[in-house]
């Protein structure tokens, strides 16, 4: 994609999404990264594409991860019961990560920080519903996005959670991308929650929206086993 | 960003086929900044990246949002569209994607001039670049107007 752009100067870095200066509470490593790119400045006369081919140190982020948290439920509850008792299960580690952090990043469908309960009720109601279009009315929350591109903020708002709560149990490494959605999507409710609202907006094929969303709220390659995107992605389309 | 074979295999095909199909958009003028050790540098991410008083970002946003230099991470949330990114080493140590702190640190080593007091943010995973042209010229006018020399993009 940097060779379709032709910036000026660019670093091309081997790096996972997400982590664009590679390692996590590592300054030496996040600033040599920083000295390489801004190092092109005095040596770069023309438009110039760099390898860094430096990797990442070992720093405990594994893909065989696996979650010491016991998350099984009675399966007769509903599925709104089941996933509030997830929630609840992981709550002490995600209060223990709010602790150590300082911070959160729960919030952005417009929750406030101690809603969590609340953004898992509505969803696993839309869920057994199959209703992706109404919006959810909730005391207390103002939604800061319509439907149903709403869902996939309350998707993240959850995801952050269930993501604050595992990095502070027990364990010796960390979950890497896939093993998270891994977690998510075979061994969680929320992951069931997640692929029934998927399923509703498969059957909203009324709304063009809907179709996109779903491609928004699932990892690619965790929908049926392959993409979740319908067949022409049209990110201009009007919500 | 990130190697084709570390993705899983939909993943890597959606964005074979994304980079297949984005325009050209070629070389701008070329322009040569002043000496690092004097420049003054600012940060432009696209990962959706916003203050939690600031509207989130939609899909297709071309707008973008300002983030003061003195912005304290606890204020800082993602917003940005994608399922297929790790969010989980932004809240681990939010310099992996807005690496204000270690700017800072490179000012106080000598090794650059200055952060700028405003950096910005956008909505990345848009297919057309240039749906960018315009707002992207505007925030070069005021990034030079607050006497930035360098805009450090990163990416998701």
């Amino acid at each position: 994609m940097s060779e379709a752009v032709v910036p000026p100067r660019a670093l091309w870095v081997p790096f996972p999404l997400g982590r664009p200066l590679g390692a996590v509470n590592d300054p030496d490593f996040q600033k040599n990264v920083l000295r390489r790119a801004l190092g092109l400045l005095d040596t770069a006369v023309e438009p110039t594409i760099e390898d860094y081919v430096i990797e990442t140190p070992d720093d405990g982020v594994s893909e065989n991860w696996v979650c010491p948290v016991n998350l099984s439920s009675a399966t007769s509850d509903s599925l709104g019961e089941r996933l509030l008792a997830e929630v609840a299960m992981l709550r002490p580690w995600a209060i223990e990560t709010r602790h150590q952090r300082g911070r959160t990043l729960f919030g952005v469908t417009g929750a406030g920080e101690d809603q969590v309960d609340d953004v898992a009720r509505a969803l696993a109601t839309i869920a057994e519903s199959g209703d992706v279009i109404s919006e959810p009315l909730v005391d207390g929350i103002s939604w800061t996005f319509e439907m149903p591109l709403l869902l996939r903020h309350m998707a993240d708002d959850l995801r952050t959670f269930y993501h604050e709560a595992v990095a502070a149990q027990p364990g010796e490494s960390a979950p890497n991308h896939d093993a998270l959605n891994q977690w998510i999507f075979s061994e969680t409710v929320l992951g069931e929650t997640l692929l029934l609202v998927a399923d509703g907006l498969t059957r909203a094929s009324n709304v063009p929206m809907a179709q996109l969303v779903r491609g928004l709220l699932i990892p690619e390659g965790y929908y049926k086993g392959g993409s979740a995107f319908p067949e022409e992605v049209n990110l201009a389309i009007d919500p | 960003m990130v190697r084709l074979s570390d993705l899983h295999p939909v993943e890597a095909e959606h964005l074979l086929k994304r980079a297949k199909d984005m325009p050209a958009i070629g070389p701008g003028d070329w322009v040569d900044p002043p000496s690092v050790k004097e420049a003054t540098v600012a940060i432009v991410s696209t990962a959706g990246l916003h203050r939690r008083i600031d509207p989130p970002f939609t899909i297709g946003s071309l707008d973008y949002r300002i983030i003061p230099g003195d912005t304290q991470f606890d204020d800082l949330v993602l917003s940005h569209i994608s399922a297929n990114f790790d969010r989980s080493a932004f809240g681990q140590d939010p310099n992996i994607i807005f690496p204000i702190d270690r700017l800072r640190e490179l000012v106080s080593a000598g090794e650059i001039g200055g952060v700028a007091r405003w950096h910005y943010s956008f909505m990345g995973a848009m297919p057309d670049p240039s749906q960018f042209e315009k707002t992207g010229e505007e925030i070069g006018r005021l990034m030079a107007q607050d006497g930035v020399d360098v805009a450090f993009l990163v990416p998701i």
